[in-house]
């Protein structure tokens, strides 16, 4: 078999074990555990197609995530709209936003972008409640309307955007265009020496990530029905990176099993009551020390060689 | 006014002890270390322990506080970041988990609760009309002291030109027979003890909990920017604008208005001049 049959094959596997999930275990409580997963599986995805790619680690992704949910949010809550024009507006919002927001700090280099990117996020959040006459300040905004009332159904459509998010995202980063963006991660200076527009692309793969951000945002925010200013908190940001760590960068499918590896691990530690974080903050100290290439990709990548 | 001018000033002097560590470890050996914080609090808690349980005298348990989290901080550097210290984000994450466990430790051991610690002097002085605390000036006096020290150390020691040719090119100071990676471990223990000991020095006036170390963290992470990434002049000055900036807006605009400031001001400062105003173009 070649590569990408295998990796169609894994892909569609997968696809199928998450859809039978709600199957044999028919509990409310994990598929709500599990559509929450998947959210934070199209972030990680995306927050890889920009920053695995090209090099430039963003750590104010939950900027577009919380422009995305209360782009959604808004629409339904102050302007009585159909829910379902939530998912595209809060897409086409985060990528105005990410032009905004892309110009001037692109080209900074190494943690000099993650910070602006950081601070633009903490902006934001701050922004959310200064003005909280408009956007209900610490409470959100409450009450969105539910895009589909039933809660398995709605985990189907989370998992159908995440799996056009991942294929979608793939494919470019395949296409000759993610060559580019890899190319721009080696050596950004050779890039525009052999003619290459390299903020062009920078922009636009920042364009693409924040379009899916945007979209997940606005999933999370039509499951919970509520958003809130801690979605534009640095700790969301950086637990998406985690996960993308986790995951092994770069891969775009790694990352997403990496967010449900880790949103199912925070659960299953739940039961440790205090002892819960330091736990789970050692477990994650492990991996980030003994497997710098994460764990997910490289694990398929050993499968894959078995199965060629 | 004057209460300003004089409470600003602590506060800028203690902020700025913490960005001259954060920028110095970043300077010299390109360690991000957003443990900062976390050091900045474990010194506080270590000054209450030696205090409360082992009923040491104070100013011993302030100078044993600072060495243990100063050997603590070598011991992270020389475990945890320095077989990952190739990769940026690597750094970045190893020590944001290192922050996260020392957090729930000390919540484990201490509790949610806020922890006194007693002051080192008890006279309150008089300025025109305003009262301060014995222990602010102490603090002021010392994180001026322990600055200038710093200062003196870098510019005439052999020890001191080491660190600056490390900070400049590691690679040619190593040509030139200087060990960097003993220097990183030195730089390493000088910062996490300036963080240790600014945590000592407030704490008598703060209240003492787990997550203290987060705000100061952030803080020196936005002077640090403005004054310029691995600029210890930078750190100074962006330590006094930022703390009267605070000061003045908190003052004559609102409280939340003063809490954007620091990053609005991040966000600026790199769009406009991302070097900060006394650090190196080349960094880039």
């Amino acid at each position: 078999m070649t590569v990408a049959k295998i990796d169609g094959l894994g892909a569609l596997m997968a696809v199928a074990a998450l859809a039978l999930v709600p199957w044999l275990i028919g509990s409310d409580y994990i598929t709500g555990l599990l559509t929450v997963a998947l959210c934070y599986g199209i972030w990680a995805a995306s927050w890889d197609f920009m920053s695995g790619l090209t090099g430039r680690e963003n750590f104010g992704h939950s900027l577009f995530i919380g422009a995305g949910a209360y782009t959604a949010g808004f629409l339904n809550v102050r302007f009585g709209l159909n829910p379902w024009w939530g998912l595209p507006s809060a897409a086409i919002v985060a990528i105005l936003l990410s032009i905004i927001i892309g110009f001037p700090t692109l080209r900074l280099r190494g943690p000099y972008f993650a910070l602006a990117m950081l601070s633009g996020a903490a902006v934001m959040q701050n922004l959310t409640i200064i003005f909280s006459e408009y956007t209900g300040g610490q409470d959100g905004l409450n009450g969105i309307f539910p895009v589909i009332e039933s809660r398995l159904r709605y985990y189907y459509l989370t998992l159908f955007f995440l799996a056009v998010t991942v294929v979608t995202l793939k494919l470019i980063a395949n296409s000759p265009w993610g060559i580019i963006l890899r190319a721009i991660r080696g050596d950004e200076s050779s890039c525009q020496a052999s003619g290459i527009n390299v903020t062009f692309y920078k922009i636009a793969s920042l364009m693409i990530s924040a379009a899916f951000a945007g979209l997940g945002g606005a999933l999370y925010a039509n499951y919970q029905l509520q958003v809130g200013p801690d979605l534009f908190t640095v700790v969301l940001s950086i637990n998406i990176i985690i996960m993308v760590y986790v995951g092994g960068m770069g891969s775009i499918y790694g990352p997403v099993g990496g967010a449900i590896l880790l949103t199912l691990l925070t659960e299953a530690l739940r039961g440790l009551s205090e002892h819960r974080l330091w736990v789970y903050t050692l477990i994650l100290m492990f991996i980030i020390y003994f497997l710098p290439q994460g764990l997910f990709a490289p694990l398929w990548r050993q499968l894959r060689k078995l199965l060629l | 006014m004057l209460q300003i001018l004089i409470y600003g000033a602590v506060s800028s002097a203690i902020y700025a002890m913490l960005a001259v560590g954060f920028t110095l470890i970043f300077g010299v050996a390109r360690i991000l270390n957003l443990a900062h914080g976390a050091f900045y609090a474990l010194g506080a808690y270590a000054v209450y322990t030696l205090t409360a349980n082992f009923h040491l005298p104070l100013s011993l348990s302030a100078v044993f506080a600072v060495l243990l989290v100063a050997l603590f901080g070598v011991v992270v550097e020389r475990v945890l970041v320095r077989p990952l210290r190739r990769s940026t984000l690597a750094v970045l994450i190893i020590t944001l988990a290192m922050a996260l466990m020392i957090e729930q430790v000390l919540l484990l051991i201490f509790g949610s609760e806020a922890r006194n610690v007693p002051s080192m002097i008890d006279a309150t002085f008089h300025f025109s009309g305003v009262d301060v605390s014995g222990q602010r000036l102490l603090a002021l006096s010392s994180a001026i002291t322990i600055l200038v020290g710093l200062w003196l150390f870098m510019q005439h020691t052999r020890l001191g030109a080491a660190i600056l040719a490390t900070s400049q090119d590691a690679e040619a100071a190593q040509y030139m027979g200087i060990p960097s990676d003993r220097i990183y471990s030195i730089v390493m223990g000088l910062s996490s003890g300036m963080a240790a000991a600014a945590g000592v020095l407030i704490a008598p006036f703060q209240t003492v909990i787990p997550s203290m170390g987060l705000l100061p963290l952030t803080k020196a992470f936005a002077i640090v920017i403005v004054g310029g990434l691995g600029s210890i002049r930078g750190s100074i000055a962006g330590a006094l604008l930022l703390g009267y900036t605070e000061t003045i807006i908190a003052f004559q605009v609102s409280i939340e208005w003063s809490q954007i400031v620091s990053v609005a001001a991040v966000l600026l400062t790199l769009i406009l001049r991302p070097a900060g105003f006394f650090g190196k173009r080349a960094v880039f």
